[in-house]
């Protein structure tokens, strides 16, 4: 137990030390200053006049001003923290030849895979919390909205869900260090990954889609069967993204209005008639029970990462190199 | 002496043309005077009719007519001069009483003769009789009229009633309107009063048809007949049953009778609700969730056949046990399951499922906010794969770690 933290403060050392890291925060800090400044401008235009608006300021995170949300960008670019901060952390010791000496200590090997995780863990919760207290600071010197109890529990769950996002793509950014002599090279498959399911996937889940369940254009009517079929796979193929999970989970987490975390609903008319009669957002324990699927995805395939990473580390040869 | 001679000149003009007035019509008189062979004086007094038969009680109202015979024209006294027992005549001239007229020759002028008789008067005959002289009494006419009383022969009634229904049906809530045509069978305008005779506290008005006035009496031409509504509101706690009404129309001591008939069947009322009063209910997608609600007769009828139908989601499922009840008494209570089955793929929210009670004549809406909750099955096949995924690490952890 001593090993490990020992490790992580010296890892945490590291990273708040290095330019890397600085730059990275930084970048992340401006666009999320921006984004929320233009989102609650709109906000403050759009509420002119409204007597009782309810839960305004989850809307700071989800509405999309001019660009993206908050909750968009970070779906898409969170994802770099956690490959920056892990993509160089094993073999970069190997490299320098630092991890015979680490080990020569009196310090477990377990202890130093665990203490860079846990150390990189750390760095983007400590970054996340503070640039969600950031909007919500500026959100509410803008909007003049006071969170209430249950946004602030949204929020915080939030930031739990985000956490493990950007945790599995460090886990991943460690696996390819662990397996990867060269930092470049671990790199490169770090961000070939993420391209991959940021791009990628959704696009092969479309064509899939279109190949399976073909949408004409030509014809004016189109069998609503065949749309949900069509939205079905493409849905499910999409689902294999970490991102697609994220940011339908985090999505209908936000949005107490958000009934589903489908995108395309078949409903009756008596239906919408009857659904529409009550318009209400949802109590937090519905919406964490809708995103419970994806909130235990993430969780698993995090871990799932994690272990895999650490299974590889702990078997490998280390001291002959 | 110009001025003089002006005027001698007009005079002449003035003379030639007074002469030339005076000879001109002259031929055109001896022409009439030929023609006329009218006496010089003569007048005579008549009535319209100078026998008539009436029923007991009845005015007799006639023209008597003085006529100018002669060339000369007379100013004409008339009087009656004979008028039997309990009689009162009077002849009438616009509004006044008339003694005499003038007459100018050749013409002829009427008065207006009124022959009422007093309640003593009974069947016989009565003759008036008539004085006519003029001024200077050398010229006198008389005329008699006799007016035959008849008993009042009972079959032969000169005001009819006709409705073309005399039996309403309906609620106790209702309004009814029965259309009476009444009939003026003799040639005279009357006026008709109107009255009705219904069971205590039953309001019974007349109304003219088409109109909102209330009226007690009205005016109608001879031998015309004209439509009156008769509207019957019975007092809200009347039983069911059977209510005769008697309408009355009158004139004088001639009187019509009609009667009519309000079928009462009560009132059709019924309530519905939660015993609770609660209007919520929590569900499951795919999942059967109940609740009782209780059906109530508020109204004064037995409600027969009352069945259940629901307005709710395509895809939805909502029964009732049991599915209608056959007859429920006034006051009575019944209670009835109702089962609310979510379609599997519904949304989590609030639904608005409405359940339509529909009795006889009569319905309720219950509208019930369904709120579909997450099913929490998924959770708990997660906890399980997390458990494993600790479980595995734990387990790498202990075989590999501290090495």
């Amino acid at each position: 137990m001593h090993g490990i933290i020992t490790i992580i403060r010296k890892e945490m050392e590291d990273h708040f030390s290095s330019t890397r890291f600085l730059l990275i925060s930084a970048l992340i800090v401006m666009v999320g200053v921006i984004i929320t400044s233009m989102v609650g401008m709109a906000i403050q235009e759009e509420l002119k006049g409204m007597a009782k608006p309810t839960l305004v300021f989850l809307l700071l995170f989800t509405a999309t001003g001019k660009l993206f949300s908050f909750v968009q960008f970070i779906g898409f670019f969170g994802p770099l923290i956690g490959i920056f901060l892990g993509f160089d952390s094993i073999n970069r010791e190997r490299v320098s030849r630092t991890l015979t000496k680490l080990l020569s200590q009196p310090i477990y090997r377990d202890s130093v895979i665990n203490g860079k995780f846990f150390s990189g863990v750390i760095v983007i919760a400590i970054v996340l919390v503070a640039i969600v207290l950031l909007i919500s600071g500026l959100g509410i010197r803008l909007i003049g909205v006071v969170p209430g109890v249950e946004e602030v529990w949204r929020l915080i769950i939030y930031i739990l869900i985000s956490l493990l996002y950007i945790s599995f793509w460090l886990g991943i950014a460690i696996l390819f260090s662990v397996i990867f002599r060269s930092t470049a090279t671990s790199a490169l498959a770090s961000l070939a990954l993420w391209i991959f399911f940021s791009f990628f996937v959704g696009l092969g889940a479309g064509v899939l889609a279109d190949a399976l369940a073909p949408i004409s254009q030509s014809q004016t009517y189109v069998d609503p069967g065949i749309i949900i079929k069509h939205e079905k796979i493409q849905r499910i193929v999409s689902l294999f993204s970490p991102m697609t999970l994220y940011s339908e989970a985090t999505n209908t987490l936000l949005d107490p209005m958000r009934k589903t975390t489908r995108g395309l609903i078949l409903m009756g008319p008596l239906e919408r008639l009857s659904i529409s009669r009550f318009q209400n957002p949802l109590p937090l324990e519905e919406s964490i029970l809708i995103v419970i699927p994806h909130l235990l995805s993430i969780v698993a395939i995090t871990f799932l990462c994690f272990g895999i990473c650490y299974l590889i580390f702990m078997r490998q040869e280390i001291r002959t190199i | 002496m110009n001025h003089l001679l002006w005027r001698k000149k007009f005079f002449i003009l003035l003379v030639l043309l007074s002469l030339l007035s005076w000879f001109a019509p002259v031929p055109l008189i001896a022409q009439e005077e030929r023609k006329d062979l009218r006496p010089e004086r003569g007048i005579s007094v008549y009535t319209e009719y100078s026998g008539i038969t009436i029923p007991k009680g009845e005015t007799v109202k006639m023209d008597l007519t003085l006529e100018n015979k002669g060339k000369t024209d007379e100013t004409i006294d008339v009087k009656i001069s004979e008028v039997p027992k309990g009689w009162k005549a009077t002849l009438k001239g616009g509004s006044y009483l008339v003694t005499g007229m003038f007459v100018s020759n050749g013409k002829s002028r009427s008065l207006a003769l009124t022959l009422e008789p007093d309640k003593t008067v009974g069947p016989g005959t009565y003759v008036f009789h008539f004085d006519a002289r003029t001024e200077d009494g050398k010229f006198t006419s008389s005329h008699k009229l006799a007016v035959t009383v008849k008993e009042r022969d009972p079959g032969m009634d000169d005001i009819q009633l006709v409705t073309s229904y005399p039996v309403l049906r309906g609620q106790t809530d209702a309004r009814f309107e029965f259309s009476v045509e009444v009939v003026n069978k003799i040639e005279v305008d009357r006026t008709f009063n109107l009255t009705a005779i219904g069971p205590e506290k039953w309001e019974i008005n007349f109304k003219p048809s088409y109109e909102t006035k209330q009226i007690s009496s009205l005016r109608i031409r001879g031998g015309q007949s004209q439509t009156v509504a008769v509207e019957v509101t019975p007092p809200r706690d009347a039983q069911a049953g059977e209510y005769p009404i008697l309408v009355r129309v009158s004139s004088g001591e001639k009187k019509a009778e009609a009667k009519l008939t309000v079928i009462l069947t009560g009132i059709y009322k019924i309530d519905a609700g939660t015993p609770t009063g609660v209007l919520s209910l929590e569900a499951f997608p795919g999942k059967p969730a109940n609740f009782s609600i209780f059906v109530k007769n508020t109204g004064s009828a037995v409600n027969r056949n009352i069945t259940f139908s629901s307005f709710k989601p395509e895809n939805w499922e909502v029964t009732f046990k049991p599915e209608k009840i056959d007859a429920l008494e006034p006051n009575a209570l019944k209670q009835v399951e109702v089962t609310v089955k979510p379609a599997p793929q519904a949304l989590v929210g609030d639904y608005s499922v409405g359940v339509l009670v529909n009795g006889e004549k009569s319905d309720k809406t219950i509208e019930m906010r369904v709120t579909v909750k997450a099913s929490t099955a998924w959770g708990w096949i997660g906890v399980g794969i997390i458990l494993f995924v600790i479980a595995g690490l734990s387990a790498l952890f202990i075989w590999l770690g501290r090495r």
